[in-house]
């Protein structure tokens, strides 16, 4: 065996080195994005205030468009029509499933997610080199939001695809909801739930499931006046 | 070693100047692939109107502002990118042109400094490996290379050859991102293996009656020459090794734990970094293409390869850096230099190795719906 005598100084060098090459390990899958989406969504009310579903409008970058389109033009006139577009369209939200369509409903203050079913409605279309998906996300169970509010939240956990709201009408209410109103909610930085998503994203970013984006996520607070 | 660099170096230049210029002339008039407007559906009620545009993103918590810059940074030059491919069109190729190929080159250089990729596994692949910083900077580049001709062969194959849909591209995109990571991590696992048995060796020579300096000082060079010759490594990369240190045989010969180059190990781990194509450059080469600019797409690609060359080249030279800074923490002692090697081998092999691994298990996860 070698003399491994070392001294304290060269230890921490050691310790140093290890610690650098360690923090080259891949911080999550991919932190960086690589689609941006614009969301537009509509909160469907029905009876009694009570919320029924939430309709996604999801307008993609021209980047991502032109892949996604490509090759779909069956009769070749430059023309996208729905139909043409209807494989893409199914694809889109049947893969959705697996990631809970990036759509995160909940009571607010409640931790947990209200259950939504399959997506109905479905359709893409393509015009001036954007590319949207359109679908409607039922609730399993309807939910009357009352003054303390339902929030929505639209992310990529992974951050693969960044999601950001519309700058204009970014959330709308749909159906008979009188005194029910939606809006978007600025990012908080003090808040402590900011905090804990914060931590729960940085030691999740270490493996496959990173919840990087969930610090990009953008929240929509659904309420209504007692009636 | 220089003249390969050199080369390589002006080979992108070269390539990238002639796909800049060539095709100046008749971008003008370059047909579309589409006509001039897509017809757009019937909207609903709720969503009418023209194309939405995006609230800048925000990000919470105490990195928020970095996060925040980071991601509006790039969302603004990916949508420069596609303004300007548009440009190169309607308005004045040669300056669109010019932008194109700078707005690529920056945005190769942000897009490979965010975490994951070829960059940590070069940097640890050149930490485990006894390279210098010109070899880093080599293989930087050649992964670099590969990756975007990757995404060219990629896109000129599925798109152009046989009109084959966004769908396939992107199952291409995750089959060689599953085939890459799986050999970056036997790479790793290679590197390990050598590693070890290297190790082995010394500590049972060393520990066969001599001390430890008196055996290094007296094989120095027949241990050296030997390695190489019995690993068919047909190169003459010995000669430097004694550059610098001629009188100290014993800390040359300890750069044996970390292994001599070769080019069948730079070739791999390039062929195992670079069999992905760059994600960035497909989209861009699809869009290019929509637009009826192919070349702009592949003039894009390669100014983005080269920025993502330099960044990685950056990393894998301060990785180097602090090898050396170690090393030279105390240079005389020998079991310290053996310490610093021993840990640079190992830990870089093993980095490799979990990388690769990481990646590749993320990469059998369910298929992207975008």
């Amino acid at each position: 065996m070698p003399n491994w005598s070392l001294n304290g100084p060269q230890i921490v060098l050691i310790i140093a080195l290890i610690g650098s090459l360690a923090s080259g390990l891949p911080k999550g899958a991919d932190a960086h994005p690589h689609v941006w989406a614009t969301v537009r969504s509509e909160v469907v009310f029905g009876p009694e205030n009570k919320i029924t579903g939430i309709k996604q409008a999801w307008t993609f970058d021209e980047f991502y468009s032109a892949m996604a389109v490509q090759g779909l033009d069956a009769n070749g006139d430059g023309v996208y029509t729905k139909e043409e577009l209807e494989e893409l369209a199914k694809v889109n939200v049947d893969s959705l499933q697996e990631f809970d369509y990036f759509t995160f409903v909940r009571e607010a203050g409640d931790e947990s997610f209200l259950p939504l079913k399959g997506p109905e409605d479905y359709w893409v279309e393509y015009g001036d080199t954007v590319l949207t998906l359109h679908f409607t996300l039922p609730l399993k169970t309807p939910i009357d939001p009352g003054a303390k509010g339902v929030t929505i939240d639209v992310y990529d956990p992974s951050f693969f695809v960044a999601f950001g709201f519309a700058e204009k009408n970014p959330v709308t209410v749909g159906g008979m909801a009188p005194g029910c109103t939606a809006k978007v909610d600025a990012p908080d930085a003090e808040s402590a739930e900011a905090a804990k998503a914060l931590s729960e994203a940085f030691f999740s970013q270490l493996g496959a499931n990173s919840n990087y984006g969930s610090q990009f996520a953008q929240t929509a607070l659904v309420k209504c006046e007692p009636r | 070693m220089r003249a390969p660099v050199t080369k390589i170096l002006l080979g992108f230049v070269l390539a990238l100047v002639v796909t800049m210029c060539a095709p100046l002339a008749s971008a003008q008039t370059a047909p579309a692939a589409f006509g001039p407007s897509a017809q757009s559906q019937a909207a609903p009620p709720a969503f009418s109107g023209p194309a939405p545009h995006a609230a800048p993103l925000q990000a919470k918590g105490p990195f928020g502002s970095l996060l925040t810059w980071i991601a509006q940074t790039q969302q603004t030059m990916q949508r420069k990118l596609a303004a300007t491919v548009k440009d190169l069109k309607s308005g004045n190729a040669l300056v669109a042109g010019f932008w194109l190929a700078w707005g690529s080159f920056v945005y190769g250089i942000v897009h490979a400094a965010g975490p994951g990729h070829g960059k940590a596994i070069i940097s640890s692949y050149v930490l485990a490996n006894e390279e210098t910083v010109r070899r880093g900077i080599l293989i930087s580049f050649l992964a670099a290379a590969v990756q975007g001709l990757m995404a060219v062969a990629l896109v000129g194959v599925l798109v152009i050859a046989i009109n084959g849909t966004g769908f396939q591209v992107n199952a291409w995109v995750a089959h060689l991102e599953t085939a890459s990571y799986a050999l970056v991590f036997v790479v790793g696992f290679l590197l390990l293996v050598s590693a070890l048995r290297r190790l082995w060796r010394r500590w049972t020579a060393a520990g066969s009656g001599h001390s430890y300096d008196a055996h290094a000082h007296a094989h120095a060079h027949a241990h050296a020459h030997a390695h190489a010759h019995a690993h068919a490594h047909a190169h003459h990369h010995h000669d430097h090794r004694h550059e610098d240190c001629e009188a100290c045989g014993h800390i040359v010969d300890v750069r044996d734990i970390a292994g001599p180059m070769s080019w069948k190990k730079v070739l791999a781990v390039v062929f195992a970094v670079g069999i992905r194509p760059c994600s960035g450059a497909v989209l861009v080469l699809i869009f290019a293409l929509a637009q009826g600019l192919f070349w702009a797409g592949v003039a894009a690609t390669f100014a983005m390869a080269f920025g993502t060359a330099i960044t990685v080249s950056v990393l894998a030279t301060l990785a180097l850096g602090s090898r050396q800074l170690a090393l030279a923490a105390d240079g005389q002692n020998a079991s310290w230099v053996e310490a610093v090697w021993t840990v640079c081998a190992i830990g870089g092999a093993l980095l490799v190795m979990t990388i690769g691994l990481l990646l590749f298990l993320t990469s059998l996860g369910p298929a992207r719906p975008f």
